[in-house]
């Protein structure tokens, strides 16, 4: 029987799969962070570039503050960044100095573990950036083994690929990672053993998606398969399309004869605080899924679903949902069957959309043609030459054909003010600068956040911003509140 | 993780606002607490905060929160990792840290050894010197004939003090050499038997001095000094008023103060929370080393205002074997920050006790604004213990404001149903020698008197 680990995803994979990346501002992540600290997980996936820009932009809140903060709060548990090792936030590659300097700060705010996601298994590519990684100074870095389901991605091509990783010094372990959640029991019992053959003692840890309600079984297994770290998600970032739930998967291990040795009553604080946010903030809650063999079909992450689901009916097309999800199976076969992870999704899924709306492949995307160029490598198949040469062919791919390279560091700092700190450099070439003095004018983020205060709040501000309330008192056994608006018009408590 | 201990169950084996205080940091931690509680605090507010509460003995001290024994086997009890020993009480109890070792319990507080050395004044004293701080003028009497000979060297008037006493206890003034004689016996025998340890020794009595004390942190490797504070308001000894940073230093003399509390911790390799207090001579503008609090002081919310910085959590995390978080160049500090000792005592009766039942709890709120308290309404002031009903903490952006604040807050408090020391707050942050800042330690008594003859 073995000691099993938990690395928790909610903050990143579980509010990104979950709460479409945009349900946890810095208060929550502070406010729960020292919780997490003690359960003994042995890393948290924290942050990623998307997660990144999306605190920015949505919350006007600076990631980089928001990293050191957690830091401060966790100084033992790992603090995992998730990258594909060519771009920042935007969907532009960067150059590679300057990616060098966002590995050299996130270190030096916190980071401690990485993983190298290079979707399109390009070890070449993999290697250089675990290069990058180690330099910066990150103590453990993570090799991705991303599953897929095809004629090529068998047992004995992600067996090559481990093989690959562990003779490499600059990766520390690798990690399955099944974004889609389509990894069977049936499938992992050859597949997991056939990796860890060629591992030579490197960990193994396993992420598999609970879309499809899959997972937990596979979990449960996993351990005697050899996977020592298996990657979960907290009470409501858990289940749904995250991954499984972390105290059921507690359960589900020690009754298999495995040890987690976790702090089980900070786990269920961990899990009562999230809870709290949930209601507190109207985001759903992940729960158990029904088995869709239509998903071993389609492979769209849970998070890009519920993404492509939102846009659709921020559009009014929900009802075209189906059909959309039916051309996204095209376009990976015609785009020779990308992996179906991140940039990628996004690329063939907004890809699909345009198709769907109007003439195929009359509309497509800079990613897409960025793609066809091969901006992202090589594909693992053979690009369909039609939709190839029909994508190539207009302006728009000729003139990113002709892009110039992207600037180096020392260009952006020419670029920019003299004074910006490394970390808003970042930021600024990255994103559009208005949303980066947006979040600056917003001054520091709040710190506290109190679950069972915010329909209080909510109250309060609601009622603030009607001017016919001059006088509000609140009596409830053991508080009373008295709230009065000044003739300058804002409420004054 | 190496070498650490987590500590997932915390024994606060302390009362009153203190308690509430840890078990505030526990709950945001994650850290189950179990109150030990006398039969007289078991339906206080922080037996009802806390995760837990246990009985630790009867409502007498000596049988509860003063008897090792019993702390040590109420941990073991319900199995507590770590003993939050709080202030006062066995907080710098050498025996309760050394039990708590033999039991496999960690002691949130510094080592036996380091409760030693700063427990015995002649011992912190040579550690002092030891480190390189100046030290009041003073030395060892073992017998008169030795303390005639050191007043010789010192003049009067002097101070005997008790060398197992602190924070104000087992002093005495002598005015001149015919007192010598007769206060060097009382005060041996007085030393006798309040600490069971005779021994006394002899100090300058500097008459114009302020109480700045040095908030020190260490991990048993490092340490960071955490700003000073102020506790010059001061009646017998007994702190009324504190503030962050103390006012008015010179900023060369701010910074060498800061350093000697750094070399003393760093001397005694010292782990845990930790104050050294130090005397400032107003007229020299020198200071020197007054003695070493091995606990978290009462004061230490001023402290947390301007650092923003939660002390209990960073005391558990040494405890708990981490090593400091915090480098000395990320301890920046903001504003100011003052602190009113609200007690239930009746100033125009000399300050008498006034136990009893609160009927009402009215506490301001707000931006900067915090009150460490442990009573609300209904609740029971015993007569058992301290008189320490609640901290009024409040951070400005300078002094000023600090104290404009403080005034409007004391204005909005209520605590109805026992006599408190509010009026004298209002009083003193009404006073403009006050507000100017730097008082010394006498200047309450003679604050006092001046209201008295006002009163009268």
């Amino acid at each position: 029987m073995a000691d099993v680990e938990l690395v928790d995803v909610s903050l990143r994979d579980g509010n990104q799969s979950l709460w479409g990346a945009t349900g946890l501002r810095t208060a929550h992540v502070i406010q729960v962070a020292p919780l997490m600290e003690r359960v003994g997980f042995r890393a948290l996936d924290y942050s990623s570039s998307t997660a990144m820009g999306v605190a920015v932009r949505t919350h006007r809140e600076d990631p980089w503050e928001r990293l050191r903060l957690t830091r401060a709060a966790m100084p033992t548990t790992r603090l995992q960044f998730i990258g594909t090792g060519f771009r920042f936030i935007s969907w532009q590659n960067s150059h590679p100095e300057t990616m060098q300097l966002v590995y050299d700060r996130l270190v030096a705010n916190g980071i401690d573990r990485v993983v190298v996601l290079d979707p399109m298994h390009d070890m070449d590519a993999a290697r250089e950036t675990a290069r990058r990684l180690k330099q910066a100074g990150v103590e453990e870095v993570i090799g991705a083994l991303v599953f897929s389901i095809s004629v090529v991605h068998d047992d004995a091509f992600y067996a090559d690929l481990a093989r690959q990783f562990a003779v490499h010094p600059d990766f520390d372990r690798v990690y399955v990672k099944d974004p889609a959640g389509i990894l069977t029991a049936e499938r992992a019992r050859t597949l997991l053993p056939a990796i860890v053959g060629q591992l030579d003692g490197m960990p193994l840890e396993l992420h598999s998606h609970a879309t499809i309600g899959l997972s937990p079984l596979t979990y449960s297994i996993a351990p005697e398969l050899g996977v020592e770290v298996v990657q979960v998600g907290s009470g409501p970032l858990g289940n749904g399309s995250s991954l499984p739930e972390a105290r059921r998967t507690v359960a589900n291990l020690r009754e298999m004869g495995h040890t987690v040795a976790v702090d089980d009553r900070a786990l269920g604080l961990v899990c009562d605080f999230l809870d709290g946010l949930a209601v507190a903030e109207e985001l759903p809650a992940g729960g158990p899924q029904d088995f869709d063999a239509a998903f071993l079909h389609h492979q769209i992450a849970g998070g890009v679903m519920t993404t492509t689901r939102r846009q659709l009916r921020e559009i009014g097309m929900e009802h075209r949902f189906e059909a959309l999800v039916e051309e996204v199976g095209t376009v990976r076969a015609e785009l020779g069957h990308p992996i179906m992870v991140t940039p990628f999704p996004q690329m063939v899924v907004s890809q699909a959309l345009f198709n769907v709306i109007g003439e195929r492949y009359a509309t497509v995307p800079d990613q897409v043609i960025r793609y066809v160029l091969g901006s992202f490598g090589r594909p693992t198949a053979p690009i369909d030459p039609q939709v190839h040469d029909r994508i190539l062919d207009r302006p728009r791919a000729r003139e990113l054909a002709s892009e110039p390279p992207p600037p180096t560091p020392a260009e952006l700092r020419r670029r920019f003010r003299r004074g910006t700190s490394d970390e808003e450099l970042l930021l600024r070439a990255h994103m559009p600068e208005d949303q980066v003095d947006a979040m600056l004018a917003a001054g520091p983020a709040p710190r506290h956040f109190n679950p069972s205060l915010a329909p209080v709040l909510t109250l309060l501000r609601e009622l603030g911003s009607r001017t016919s309330v001059h006088d509000l008192a609140v009596a409830t056994p053991g508080l009373r509140m008295s709230v009065r608006r000044t003739a300058g018009g804002d409420p004054r408590a | 993780m190496t070498g650490a201990r987590r500590i997932r169950r915390l024994l606060i084996a302390n009362r009153g606002e203190i308690a509430a205080r840890v078990v505030r940091t526990c709950t945001r931690l994650g850290i189950e607490s179990v109150l030990a509680a006398s039969d007289a605090d078991v339906e206080s507010l922080p037996a009802r905060l806390a995760d837990r509460v246990v009985r630790l003995g009867p409502a007498d001290a000596g049988r509860s929160y003063l008897d090792v024994a019993a702390v040590v086997r109420v941990a073991q009890a319900v199995d507590a990792d770590a003993v939050h020993p709080g202030y006062g009480f066995l907080s710098e109890n050498p025996s309760l840290a050394r039990a708590c070792a033999a039991a496999g319990i960690v002691f949130v507080g510094p080592t036996p050894e380091s409760l030693e050395a700063v427990g015995d004044k002649l011992t912190a004293r040579s550690h002092a010197v030891a480190a390189g701080l100046p030290v009041v003028p003073g030395g060892e009497a073992a017998d008169l004939a030795g303390a005639q000979q050191v007043a010789a060297e010192l003049g009067y008037p002097l101070l005997v003090k008790a060398v197992g006493g602190g924070g104000g206890r087992g002093m005495k003034l002598v005015a001149g050499p015919e007192d010598l004689a007769h206060t060097f016996d009382l005060a041996v025998s007085e030393a006798a038997a309040a600490f069971g340890d005779p021994r006394v020794y002899v100090e300058r009595f500097v008459s114009s001095g302020r109480h700045v004390e040095v908030q020190v942190l260490g991990d048993g490797s490092r340490a960071v000094a955490l700003g000073d504070r102020d506790c010059s308001v001061q009646r017998r000894y007994q702190k009324l008023f504190e503030e962050a940073p103390a006012p008015l230093l010179p900023d060369a003399l701010r910074a060498e103060m800061a350093a000697a509390a750094l070399a003393l911790a760093e001397h005694l390799h010292y782990r845990g929370l930790g104050t050294v207090e130090l005397l400032v001579d107003r007229e020299r503008g020198t200071f020197s080393f007054l003695e070493m609090n091995a606990r978290i002081q009462v004061e230490h919310p001023v402290t947390e205002m301007v650092t923003g910085l939660d002390l209990v959590a960073e005391q558990l995390a040494v405890a708990e074997g981490l090593p400091l978080r915090l480098r000395q160049e990320d301890v920046v500090l903001t504003g100011h920050a003052v602190e009113c000792r609200i007690n239930a005592e009746d100033w125009a009766q000399g300050f008498r006790p006034s136990p009893g039942r609160i009927d009402r709890v009215v506490l301001p709120v707000g931006e900067g604004l915090r009150v460490d308290t442990h009573v609300q309404g209904g609740s029971v002031v015993p007569p058992h213990y301290d008189s320490l009903l609640a901290k009024l903490v409040v951070h400005g952006t300078d002094r000023d404001d600090a104290l404009a604040r403080a005034r409007a807050a004391l204005d909005l408090l209520r605590i109805e149903g026992v006599t408190t020391t509010v009026p004298v707050h209002r009083a003193l942050l009404a006073d403009p020698g006050f507000a100017a800042g730097g008082v010394d330690t006498a200047f309450f008594e003679r604050f006092l008197d001046g209201h008295r003859v006002g009163a009268r």
